[in-house]
C-alpha cells in the first residue's frame, strides 16, 4: 500500500514536467490554432541550455534557469517571426509540417553542439537529500518539483482569468477578428504567446536537469506523452492539460512499477479509450 | 501517348538495370522502390485523401516484422511477402477505426502516437521482436509455388526482380485506384469533408479505406526489407522513419501521382550525397523541408508540369 | 398537396441562446417555398437541422413519414434530400466536371468503384454533361473549380445541390455575395431548375421580388420561430410580418 501512494509521488513529479510541456502547447495552439511539433525541441533546449549555464559554467542554479528560459525564448521568437508566421494562411498540414521540420533540426544540432552521450548534472546543493515518505524516502528536489508545477498552474490560471493580458489572449482564441477590431495586434501577440510556451516547454525542460539525462531524442519522447495530454485532455484546454498531465505522469509511475517495459503502451491503451468515449478529450468542446 | 511512353522507357531501364549497373546501384534502386510504394501509401492519405499521417513507418514495421517471423519459420518468399501485407492491413484497420473519427489535428498527433507505440513494442518486447536487437538471420527465401516452380533468389539481382516486379503490379493497381471513383471520391472528402457528405458520401468508411490501403502498401514495403537486409530492427518504425515518406512526397509533389516516386528517386540521391559530407543529415533535411514549405509547396513534379505549388 | 418534410416542435440551442424553438415547418412537395426574416431568425439552421448538417437539443424531423432526426447528413441525401450552402462550398481542386461527377457516382452508387476508370462510368459521364449544360458551365468543364469566379461558382454549386437527382432541396441564399449581374444569372438558373425538375425547392432569400415573385408558399420565421406562412398575397397583407420588417416595401 505504502509503495503505491510512493509511487503516486513519483509520478506527481513526473507528472509535473509533463504539465509544463502540455501547457506551453495547448495555449499556444488556443490562441493561434498552432500545433508545434517542434514544442519537444523547445523543452530539449531548456534541459541542455541550463545544463551549459549551470552544470558546464556553474552559473548560479537559478540564474541559470532563467538564462535557459531567455535563450529558448530567443529561439522561440526566430521560429514564429521568420518562420511560422509566413505559413498561417495555409491548410494545417503545413505548419504541421514546418514545425516537424523543426524537430529534425532541433535533434541534429542538438547533437552536433553537444555532442550525442547523455548528460547528468550535479543537484545544486540546498535540493539535496531525500525526505522519508510513506516508508520510502523521496528526493527534496522531487518534492521542489511539485511545488513549481502546482505553483506554475496556479499563476496560470490566475493570469488568465484574472488580468487584462490574459483576457486579451482569450479574446484573442476565440475571435481573432474581433479582437483585431478592437485594436490587439495580433502579429504581436501571437509572437507574444509562442515566446511564453516555449518559455514554458523550456522551464520544464530547465527544472529537469538536475535529476533527469539531457540527451538527444528526449524531446521526442516528450512531445508523445504532450500529444497523449492534451488528446486526453483536449486541445487548447489549459486545465484539461493539467488534468491529463497528472494522470498520464501518475499512470505512467503505475505502469512502471506494475507492468514494467510496457508503461508506455499502457498510456498509449488509455488515450485510446478516452478517445473512443470522448473523442473530444475530457474537457474539450 | 509521351507519358506512356516515359514509364515504359523507365521499366525497361530498370529491367535492364543489373546489366549494366553494380551491385550497389541495384541495393539502392530496390530501397527506392521501397521508399516509393511507402510514399504511395502515405499520399493516398495525404495528398488524396487529406489526412497527414506522421506514423506511417509503424506499418512499414508491420509488414516488415510479419514477413520477417514467417520467413525465419517456413523460408517460402511469396508466403513471407504476401502474410506480411496482410497483417499490415489488419493493423491498419484496427489503428484506423480509432483514428479515422477525428479532425486532421487530432489524426496526425494520434498517428504519430500510435506510430510510436508500434515503436515501442518492437524495441521492449523481446520475445516477439527480438527487442533493440531485433531478428536476426532472416533467409532471402526462394520464391516457391509448391509442386509449381522453385526459383531462387539468393542474388541481389534476382531479388531485385522479385522486387521490381511487386512494385510495378503494386503501383499499376494504385494508378487504377486514383483515377477510379474511389480515387475522386477521396480527393473531394480532401476539397470538402463537409460537401462531400451533403452529396451522400459517408466520409468515415471512406477514410478507413484509404487509411488501410495506405496500410498496405507501407506493409508491402516493409515486407520486401527482411529478405534484402537479413534483419529487421526497431528503428524501422521510429518517428524518423515515417519522416521519409513525407519528405519523398513533399519534395516530389503532394498533389500528383508521380510526386512520391519521383520524390524517393529524389530523397536518396540527395541523402546519399549529404552523407559523403556530415553524419548530420537530419538537419539538411529539415532544412529542405522548411524551403520546400515556405516556398516549394508543389514539389519538384509542379515545376515541370507547370503547375506551381498552390499549398 | 402531399408534405414531404415536416418537423415537430423542432428546437436547437447554442448555449442561452434559442436559434431555434418549437418549430412545426411543413414543406408541402411541388410548392416552391421561400423562408424569410430577419438576419438570426433561425432560417439557416432551420436548414441545417432538415439536411442533417447539425441535429437538434428536441423536437423530430420526418421525411414523407419515415423520421430522421438523428439520420446522418450523408444518408439523408441518399433518401433524396440535399442543399447547398450560403458561404460556398465546392470542391475547389477539383474541375467543374469532377465536381458534378462526384454526386452523380453517389446517387448511382458507385463511389466505392476502385477499378474501372471515370471515364468508363458511362451513365455518370453522360448524366454529368447534362447537368453541366443545365447550369450552363459547359464552356468550363476542365477548368478547377476554384478559378472559376464568384458568380459561376454559385451556379456550380447549385448544380452539386441537383446532382444527386434530389426530392428536396434546400438552397441557403443562393444568391448571396453576388453582384447585381451575377444575382440574375442565379436567380434565374433557380427558376430554371425548380420549373424543369421534378425537385421541390425551398430557399433562404433576402431579395423580396424574388421572393414574390418565384414562391408558390412562403414561411416567415423571427427569432427562432414561425411568425406566419401563408401564400405569397396573404404573407404581402400580414401586419405582424411588415412590423417585422420596419416598413420595408414588400
Amino acid at each position: 500500500m505504502e509503495t503505491l501512494a510512493f509511487q503516486g509521488l513519483v509520478g506527481l513529479s513526473l507528472a509535473m514536467y509533463l504539465w509544463l510541456l502540455s501547457a506551453g502547447l495547448t495555449i499556444v495552439f488556443g490562441v493561434l490554432g498552432v500545433l508545434n511539433f517542434a514544442h519537444g525541441s523547445l523543452f530539449m533546449l531548456g534541459a541542455y541550455f541550463a545544463f551549459t549555464f549551470y552544470g558546464l559554467w556553474g552559473i548560479n542554479f537559478w540564474l541559470a534557469i532563467i538564462l535557459s528560459l531567455s535563450t529558448v525564448g530567443i529561439v522561440g521568437y526566430l521560429m514564429e517571426r521568420f518562420f511560422l508566421r509566413h505559413i498561417y494562411h495555409l491548410d494545417h498540414a503545413y505548419q504541421l509540417l514546418l514545425t516537424f521540420g523543426f524537430i529534425l533540426i532541433f535533434d541534429d544540432a542538438v547533437k552536433m553542439v553537444w555532442g550525442g552521450v547523455a548528460k547528468i548534472p550535479a543537484m545544486p546543493g540546498f535540493f539535496e537529500g531525500t525526505v522519508p515518505v510513506f516508508g520510502r524516502l523521496f528526493p527534496i528536489y522531487n518534492i521542489f518539483i511539485i511545488g513549481s508545477g502546482l505553483l506554475v498552474a496556479l499563476l496560470l490560471s490566475m493570469l488568465f482569468e484574472k488580468t487584462w493580458w490574459g483576457k486579451i489572449v482569450r479574446a484573442s482564441a476565440s475571435d481573432r477578428e474581433m479582437a483585431s477590431a478592437i485594436g490587439v495586434n495580433i502579429p504581436t501577440l501571437f509572437t507574444g504567446v509562442f515566446i511564453f510556451g516555449a518559455m514554458l516547454a523550456a522551464l520544464g525542460g530547465a527544472l529537469g536537469t538536475p535529476v533527469r539525462v539531457v540527451a538527444p531524442g528526449i524531446g521526442a519522447a516528450m512531445i508523445i506523452q504532450a500529444f497523449i495530454i492534451t488528446v486526453i485532455g483536449g486541445l487548447g484546454n489549459l486545465k484539461g492539460a493539467f488534468v491529463g498531465a497528472m494522470i498520464v505522469g501518475i499512470l505512467s509511475a503505475y505502469g512502471i512499477l506494475l507492468f514494467p517495459v510496457f508503461e508506455l503502451f499502457l498510456i498509449f491503451v488509455i488515450m485510446a479509450v478516452v478517445l473512443m468515449v470522448k473523442p473530444q478529450g475530457l474537457f474539450g468542446g | 501517348m509521351k507519358k506512356t511512353l516515359m514509364v515504359l522507357i523507365l521499366i525497361a531501364i530498370l529491367i535492364l538495370l543489373p546489366l549494366f549497373a553494380g551491385k550497389y546501384v541495384i541495393y539502392m534502386t530496390i530501397h527506392i522502390l521501397l521508399l516509393s510504394l511507402f510514399s504511395l501509401g502515405f499520399n493516398l492519405l495525404f495528398g488524396y485523401t487529406g489526412l497527414l499521417s506522421f506514423g506511417h513507418a509503424g506499418f512499414y514495421a508491420v509488414g516488415a516484422y510479419a514477413c520477417a517471423k514467417i520467413l525465419l519459420a517456413a523460408p517460402s518468399l511469396l508466403v513471407g511477402i504476401v502474410g506480411g501485407v496482410i497483417f499490415a492491413g489488419l493493423v491498419s484497420l484496427l489503428l484506423g477505426l480509432l483514428c479515422i473519427r477525428h479532425t486532421r489535428i487530432y489524426f496526425s498527433m494520434l498517428t504519430l502516437c500510435f506510430g510510436m507505440m508500434i515503436f515501442s513494442l518492437a524495441w521492449k518486447w523481446r520475445d516477439m521482436t527480438g527487442g533493440d536487437d531485433g531478428l536476426v538471420g532472416i533467409p532471402r527465401a526462394p520464391l516457391e509455388i509448391p509442386g509449381l516452380l522453385r526459383i531462387s533468389v539468393a542474388a541481389m539481382e534476382s531479388y531485385y526482380y522479385i522486387v521490381l516486379v511487386f512494385s510495378i503490379l503494386a503501383i499499376f493497381i494504385f494508378y487504377r485506384l486514383v483515377k477510379s471513383p474511389l480515387g475522386l471520391t477521396l480527393q473531394g472528402i480532401r476539397d470538402s469533408e463537409t460537401r462531400a457528405a451533403c452529396v451522400g458520401i459517408s466520409v468515415r468508411n471512406y477514410r478507413l479505406i484509404s487509411f488501410t490501403i495506405a496500410g498496405l502498401y507501407a506493409g508491402l514495403a516493409g515486407a520486401l526489407l527482411p529478405p534484402l537486409e537479413n534483419t529487421v530492427t526497431p528503428p524501422v518504425a521510429h518517428w524518423s522513419h515515417s519522416a521519409e515518406p513525407v519528405l519523398a512526397t513533399l519534395l516530389g509533389g503532394i498533389y500528383t501521382f508521380a510526386g512520391p516516386i519521383v520524390g524517393a528517386f529524389l530523397f536518396y540521391i540527395i541523402k546519399d550525397i549529404i552523407v559523403r559530407f556530415t553524419e548530420y543529415w537530419l538537419i539538411c533535411l529539415g532544412v529542405i523541408v522548411l524551403v520546400l514549405v515556405l516556398g516549394f509547396r508543389g514539389g519538384v513534379v509542379s515545376i515541370f508540369s507547370g503547375k506551381g505549388g498552390t499549398g | 398537396m402531399k408534405e414531404i418534410i415536416r418537423t415537430e416542435g423542432l428546437a436547437k440551442y447554442f448555449g442561452e441562446l434559442a436559434a431555434v424553438h418549437a418549430v412545426n415547418f411543413s414543406l408541402k412537395e411541388g410548392l416552391f417555398t421561400s423562408i424569410i426574416g430577419p438576419n438570426g431568425a433561425g432560417k439557416t439552421t432551420l436548414i441545417n437541422l432538415m439536411s442533417g448538417y447539425l441535429f437538434p437539443d428536441a423536437g423530430r424531423v420526418f421525411f414523407r413519414g419515415t423520421e430522421i432526426t438523428k439520420t446522418p447528413a450523408h444518408k439523408r441525401v441518399k433518401m433524396g434530400i440535399s442543399r447547398s450552402f450560403q458561404i460556398m462550398n465546392i470542391f475547389p481542386r477539383l474541375t467543374v466536371f469532377q465536381n458534378i461527377l462526384l454526386p452523380v457516382l453517389s446517387h448511382l452508387n458507385k463511389n466505392s468503384q476502385a477499378f474501372s476508370t471515370l471515364g468508363s462510368q458511362r451513365e455518370a459521364v453522360e448524366e454529368t454533361e447534362k447537368i453541366l449544360n443545365e447550369v450552363w458551365l459547359w464552356e468550363e468543364k476542365d477548368s478547377p473549380a476554384a478559378a472559376l469566379s464568384h458568380g459561376d461558382q454559385r451556379l456550380l454549386e447549385l448544380g452539386i445541390a441537383v446532382a444527386t437527382n434530389p426530392q428536396v432541396c434546400f438552397l441557403d441564399e443562393p444568391s448571396s455575395g453576388m453582384n447585381p449581374i451575377e444575382r440574375i444569372k442565379v436567380l434565374e438558373l433557380v427558376k430554371k431548375l425548380s420549373a424543369e425538375r421534378k425537385t421541390t425547392f425551398a430557399i433562404v432569400e433576402h431579395d423580396m421580388d424574388v421572393v414574390f415573385s418565384l414562391s408558390d408558399w412562403i414561411v416567415v420565421m423571427n427569432r427562432g420561430e414561425i411568425l406566419a406562412e401563408g401564400k405569397p398575397d396573404e404573407i404581402r397583407d400580414n401586419q405582424e410580418v411588415r412590423d417585422i420588417y420596419l416598413g420595408e416595401e414588400i
